[in-house]
């Protein structure tokens, strides 16, 4: 039985390497959002603006999920042909 | 030739075959990972930890909700006495702290005659604050802040906020402070 992870993983590396790229890409940018999220929150915080906090959170935490979801998609590289044929 | 010796030189030979077999055969074992899949690992494992940042960015984005809804910044109570009209020149100060806090305060005679109070931690490294006579500025001496003496706003400098604020109210000749009352909108 095939699943769409392995068929992804007999690919071309050059498909390999630009899924990885793509993900790794993706997740710097997830963090520098999170990282300017959490830099308003504190600041709003010590100011006493609570109403940001919360949708600031919610925004940390969805940027998350994306990021570990897309975990799924990271290849795990075909150097085992020999099992997989 | 006694069994010893030829028991010897057999052991002598097993050893050098040995040491063959572990230049010729063996160094794989030492050295498993492929250039490739080291590269693929390398470069995993860095998303793998970027996830990790991204879920410790989350968590302290919590924390700080958290901390802001569950332990809110106490405000002062009451009403406090700091000291008669007369002790504060024009363009004087006079520094307070109130009962059961440390957080320290500076009162403010300003040249239009009104009384201002603000905290004296500089909103940027909690510097102490000082307010130069004459000027209309508090300045804050370690990184060149200035905030407006009237509204305790940021004129220059780093500091990212406003001083905090207290309300200035008159018994008499007896010069009181409390908590500043929230202008509410809408």
């Amino acid at each position: 039985m095939s699943n769409f992870r392995r068929s992804q993983n007999q690919s071309n590396p050059n498909k390999l390497n630009a899924i990885l790229s793509t993900l790794i890409f993706i997740l710097i940018m997830n963090v520098t959002i999170q990282i300017w999220l959490l830099y308003a929150a504190l600041n709003n915080a010590l100011e006493n603006n609570k109403e940001i906090l919360i949708p600031a959170f919610v925004a940390s935490l969805i940027l998350f999920l994306i990021g570990f979801s897309l975990l799924y998609y990271m290849p795990t590289g075909n150097t085992n042909k020999k099992n997989t044929r | 030739m006694s069994k010893l010796e030829i028991g010897n030189k057999n052991f002598l030979e097993h050893k050098e075959m040995s040491k063959e077999d572990n230049l010729k055969k063996n160094w794989k074992k030492d050295f498993p990972i492929e250039k490739q899949q080291a590269t693929n690992v390398s470069r995993r494992d860095f998303a793998k930890f970027l996830t990790l940042v991204s879920g410790g960015l989350m968590v302290g984005s919590g924390l700080v909700t958290a901390k802001a809804y569950l332990y809110p910044k106490e405000e002062v109570a009451g009403e406090h006495f700091v000291c008669k009209k007369g002790e504060v020149p024009v363009g004087g100060t006079r520094a307070f702290v109130i009962e059961g806090s440390t957080i320290p305060y500076i009162l403010i005679h300003l040249e239009t005659g009104e009384f201002k109070a603000y905290e004296q931690k500089c909103t940027h490294l909690s510097c102490s604050v000082f307010y130069k006579p004459g000027t209309g500025i508090i300045h804050c001496p370690c990184h060149e802040g200035s905030f407006d003496a009237k509204t305790g706003n940021v004129l220059a400098g780093p500091p990212p906020r406003a001083l905090p604020k207290l309300d200035v109210f008159f018994k008499d000749d007896a010069i009181y402070v409390r908590a500043e009352q929230e202008e509410k909108i809408g």
